[in-house]
């Protein structure tokens, strides 16, 4: 299947019209057979991260070896994994906060840890699991901070810089929350007011370590369903670390699964959430059915044998 | 609409508050200067004291204040600004409200210069020198600690207890070993004193915290992305560990210079940033400002406090900073406890 990239655009812009979120599954795993089969053409960078061979290592303690990875541009890509598989070591050595011990990593082919901080920091943005809340800081001032590697020590504060903020206020929901403190907000706020901190940075590539940890199961679908829209009508490349399988299956076009720090799957949800894998990889007997809604997998553990009772 | 309007106000009142602030916190230095060059034997008044300091007025005004009083004058403002600053950078780097000099090492350090100084017997001239390279010393010891484990807070904290206590045990080793004399102007020396101050050591102090204070200006964007934490930093394009070892090299030296002008007077950098908090807010650009001067006003009344009202000769004003400021601190976090919840 060799789409070409333009009307693999155009497939995104309709997904972004609709609003079931199964078009955007579906019309994203096109994306992900597209970006996987070759260069696209123009000038546009293609946003593609990939590991080769990597190790990553806290001490003495090797937690992903020798990996090999490719995700695709323009797609959302969830890692999904058991406790301690090195899901988050991989989100942190992919945005530079961990050192490789061994190979690279590498954005469209250059080397990231060859790129200077700021360029790279122009391109990636990232929220990380445990984001550090200055106390007392407003929603505005903290998103303003994603402006930084825009700045130039001695620049003023731009038109462009307040633009972009104005518009991660937005699109996060968070404009009328400008003035709160973030420290006193709910969780699920506080949460989009750090996503629209990493909105303002604006980069093509958005990385998002358990975006839906500590939240209740509404802030969870909201963080998502912004993600969603980010992806489709913003066209950010998305990763992130989710840990409920039937959630990441949903939400993303390529599925990235760990286990002991090695790749055990890569691909498709459809393809690649399986029964057989999920028992592999999590020791979880299961079945995986078509979720009603929108036809993903859904993994559904079976019940202890009646027998045993 | 409303919502607008109102939350556009919001936005401004911090910056507004600040400003009132710093307006009031000028005029009293100003106020303050002038009561301090113009109190001693000779009395002259504020508003003549200030123009003998621009060399207006009386010839023998323009002697007393310009030659005997400014120097002291001049250098508590200076050491009282560059401590509060300080203060204000070591406590965000370290995530911990009670970082400064004092905790960290930087005290321990210049004592241990000055007190090495003093011991060897050389010119007295060469003590804020000592003093500058002792607190330069807890800087690297800091850095050589700290540096595997990337500058982690957590490990800087206890690295700068640390080395505080280690320095602070040599100094006391060496003062007890002493001559009773010599011991007591050690004491003198690490309490922290304003006494004997000439202008060569003010305008090469001076000049050296100014440019410093500049810096630490000019990395204030820095130090807000490194509060967001280490992952956050990275990810704006910081390099964490290395980022915070040139800001925390930055803040130590401006501690450092302070303290070799007037000694490590204590207080001035843990309490001016709290107090700053309290009345304007988070950190900003502005609330920089407002914290040197608050540092410079602060300094400079404990040491009028030392000269002209306390009938104790030669107290050091590190001891006044630190017996009123400890109650007047802790009155100020239990009223903001008390205080209902005004934004929002």
């Amino acid at each position: 299947m060799t789409t070409p990239a333009t009307d693999d655009l155009a497939s995104g812009d309709a997904a972004s019209g609709d609003l079931a979120s199964v078009d955007a599954a579906a019309g994203a795993a096109d994306a992900a057979a597209a970006d996987t089969s070759g260069d696209r053409p123009g000038d546009r960078p293609a946003n593609r991260l990939a590991a080769h061979g990597l190790g990553l290592r806290y001490g003495d303690r090797t937690v992903v070896d020798g990996l090999d990875l490719e995700l695709p541009g323009g797609a959302v890509t969830a890692i999904v994994g058991p406790n301690a598989c090195g899901k988050s070591t991989l989100l942190r050595g992919l945005v530079r906060l961990l050192d490789p011990a061994a190979g690279t990593v590498t954005l469209d082919g250059s080397d990231i840890h060859r790129m200077p901080a700021r360029a790279l920091a122009k391109r990636m943005g990232l929220l990380p699991q445990q984001p550090v809340t200055p106390e007392g800081i407003t929603v505005e001032a903290l998103v303003r901070l994603g402006r930084y590697p825009h700045q130039r020590m001695l620049s003023p504060w731009s038109k462009a810089d307040q633009a972009a903020v104005e518009d991660a206020l937005a699109r996060t929901g968070t404009a009328e929350l400008r003035d709160q403190q973030v420290d006193r907000l709910s969780g699920g706020q506080r949460q989009r007011a750090w996503i629209a901190l990493a909105l303002a940075q604006d980069t093509e590539l958005l990385l998002l370590d358990e975006p839906t940890t500590f939240l209740d199961l509404r802030h969870q679908l909201d963080v998502l369903d912004l993600v969603a829209d980010l992806h489709a009508e913003a066209g950010r490349t998305v990763v992130m670390v989710l840990h409920d399988l039937g959630q990441a299956a949903r939400y993303a076009d390529h599925l990235v699964v760990l286990k002991d720090g090695r790749l055990a799957a890569a691909g498709a949800p459809s393809d690649v959430l399986t029964a057989e894998l999920v028992e592999r990889v999590f020791q979880v007997p299961c079945r995986v059915v078509p979720d009603p809604e929108t036809g993903t997998p859904l993994v559904v553990p079976r019940a202890r044998s009646r027998a045993a009772r | 609409m409303s919502a607008l309007v109102m939350s556009a106000g919001s936005f401004a009142r911090r910056r507004t508050r600040t400003a009132a602030w710093s307006l009031l916190a000028a005029a009293l230095l100003v106020l303050l200067t002038g009561v301090a060059l113009g109190t001693g034997q000779v009395r002259i008044s504020a508003w003549d004291a200030l123009r003998a300091l621009a060399g207006q007025g009386e010839p023998g005004n323009v002697l007393v204040v310009q030659q005997f009083r400014a120097p002291r004058v001049v250098s508590a403002l200076i050491a009282g600004a560059g401590l509060a600053m300080a203060g204000s950078m070591l406590q965000r780097l370290f995530r911990n409200p009670l970082a400064s000099p004092d905790t960290i090492g930087v005290t321990g350090g210049a004592s241990f210069g000055a007190v090495l100084m003093l011991a060897t017997g050389a010119s007295a001239q060469l003590i804020p020198l000592a003093a500058l390279g002792g607190g330069l010393l807890a800087a690297l010891l800091l850095g050589g600690f700290a540096w595997r484990s990337k500058m982690a807070v957590t490990r800087l904290v206890l690295v700068g207890l640390a080395v505080q206590q280690g320095l602070a045990a040599a100094v006391n080793l060496m003062i007890v070993r002493f001559p009773a004399e010599l011991a007591s102007s050690a004491m003198q020396w690490t309490t922290g004193s304003l006494y004997g101050r000439t202008w060569t050591e003010v305008t090469i102090g001076g000049t050296a915290i100014a440019l410093t204070a500049g810096a630490v200006a000019l990395c204030q964007r820095r130090v807000a992305v490194l509060d967001l934490g280490d992952d956050s930093a990275g990810g704006l394009g910081l390099t964490p560990g290395r980022d915070r070892l040139w800001l925390l090299l930055l803040g130590i030296t401006l501690a450092s210079l302070a303290a070799a002008l007037t000694g490590p007077v204590a207080f001035v950098a843990l309490a001016v940033p709290h107090l700053v908090r309290l009345l304007a807010g988070p950190p900003t650009l502005g609330t920089l400002g407002l914290t040197a001067l608050t540092g410079a006003v602060l300094l400079l009344s404990a040491d009028l406090l030392v000269l002209h009202v306390i009938p104790v000769h030669g107290l050091p004003v590190g001891a006044v900073t630190a017996t009123l400021g400890a109650p007047w601190l802790l009155v100020l976090m239990i009223r903001q406890g008390r205080l209902p919840q005004r934004s929002s």
